[in-house]
């Protein structure tokens, strides 16, 4: 019934307004159910892959393979591929943004220093050695149970604190 | 009411009649459909960042102690995750198919594939109540309770009195693993809800013969916000079940 309006439209407006009407890509359902195909075959490689053994490589494979469908949903199912730039660099940039994010955070673990709680130094998280920066050991009577543990390890110029007990006090 | 009359006067004085879908602050059909997929595009960037806050927790604390992300992934029944993949991957077809045919006007088949869309949305989260519920039963809720069922007697009345120094082989830091697994497949869940909500709405519309092969905006949009479901779960379904 709405039909019967549009085509009025078409008629009325077909040469002064190119963009009047709605002009949306259709899109084959062959074709959609190909992407489907596509889809299910990735899962299936994804299940796969994750059954090998490839060490870190399989995180950034089972990631791969997750974008790769990301991809195909977004440019065929959601139809990127056929609309107005502008959306696809909306939608890239939240991956983007997510990425910093990401990377930003995980810089700033894995290279700040923290308090070595056995001597009050300041330690790389991830390996146990001294960290250059952030804190400086301080004695105060707050900190005195630090302070004593610190005076007890002066020895160590670099504490050793084991990569798997953060908390363990250095002991050689 | 005012609304109405003024279209109808704009419509005069242009000399030819509106839909009486085109809200008057819009040039044409064109740009009314266009703008709603902008506002949607944007709308899908604040919710993968949303999601993005959980993704980086993920990596933190995955990060910090990758094995027991590897010993506590196991617990998780990657079977079902599977086959909720395909699920949601078949119900985002059904979602682009509900859309080709609104484009085209074939008002009955947009039905039918909403509501096998909607079918597998419930499917989903029948699934997800299966998975649930067996974690509940291990003991693998995070919380007070963690390490035993959650309606065991431990857990019923006063709470967990002594936390197991393990469960199941698990270091009782695998709580980490089991909160994210929660918190990012119950936000994933309440999409799926969402999901529901919308495309029931779409549904309901389409079967009052609202869409025309001119105007089918909401089916469009409803089916993006599917789509985005599926997104999410496509990152996921690896992520969470198949930890290296």
């Amino acid at each position: 019934m709405s039909n019967h309006t549009n085509d009025s439209h078409d008629q009325a407006h077909g040469d002064d307004h190119e963009e009047w009407d709605v002009h949306a890509h259709i899109t084959d359902t062959k074709f959609l159910v190909a992407i489907f195909s596509a889809l299910i075959v990735l899962t299936v490689i994804t299940v796969a892959v994750s059954r090998v053994d490839l060490g870190s490589a399989n995180t950034f494979v089972a990631m791969l393979v997750a974008t790769v469908k990301a991809g195909l949903v977004a440019t065929f199912f959601m139809h990127l591929r056929h609309e107005k730039p502008f959306n696809t660099v909306i939608f890239i940039s939240a991956f983007v943004f997510l990425g910093i994010f990401i990377f930003f955070t995980l810089d700033d673990l894995s290279t700040r220093g923290r308090i070595d709680p056995a001597n009050g130094v300041s330690v790389y998280a991830r390996n146990g050695e001294l960290a250059p920066g952030g804190f400086t050991p301080i004695v105060t009577p707050e900190h005195g149970a630090a302070g004593e543990h610190g005076a007890a390890a002066a020895g160590h110029d670099a504490p050793a604190a084991g990569h798997d007990a953060p908390a363990a006090p250095a002991h050689h | 009411m005012s609304t109405a009359s003024s279209t109808e006067h704009a419509a005069a004085s242009h000399g030819h009649e509106h839909p009486k879908w085109l809200a008057h602050h819009f040039d044409s059909p064109a740009q009314q459909f266009d703008t709603a997929k902008l506002g949607m595009w944007i709308f899908i960037c604040t919710e993968i960042l949303m999601f993005g806050g959980l993704f980086v927790a993920y990596a933190i604390f995955r990060g910090q102690e990758p094995q027991m992300f590897h010993q506590a992934h196991e617990h998780l029944n990657w079977r079902l995750g599977a086959v909720n993949t395909i699920v949601l991957l078949f119900s985002s077809l059904t979602a682009a198919l509900a859309v080709r045919q609104s484009q085209v006007g074939d008002r009955k088949g947009t039905s039918r594939y909403l509501v096998l869309t909607l079918l597998c949305a419930f499917g989903f989260l029948c699934i997800k109540y299966i998975e649930y519920t067996a974690k509940l039963d291990h003991g693998l809720l995070p919380g007070r309770c963690f390490g035993h069922p959650w309606f065991g007697d431990h857990c019923i009345g006063g709470g967990a009195a002594v936390l197991p120094a393990a469960v199941h082989g698990l270091s009782t830091r695998a709580h980490m693993f089991f909160a994210i697994y929660f918190m990012m497949t119950g936000l994933h869940g309440v999409h799926v809800l969402v999901g529901i909500g919308v495309l029931s709405w779409v549904l309901m519309r389409n079967m009052r013969g609202d869409f025309s092969k001119g105007y089918f905006t909401a089916v469009e949009i409803g089916a993006l916000y599917w789509h985005l479901v599926d997104l999410v779960w496509i990152y996921l379904f690896p992520l969470l079940y198949l930890v290296g």
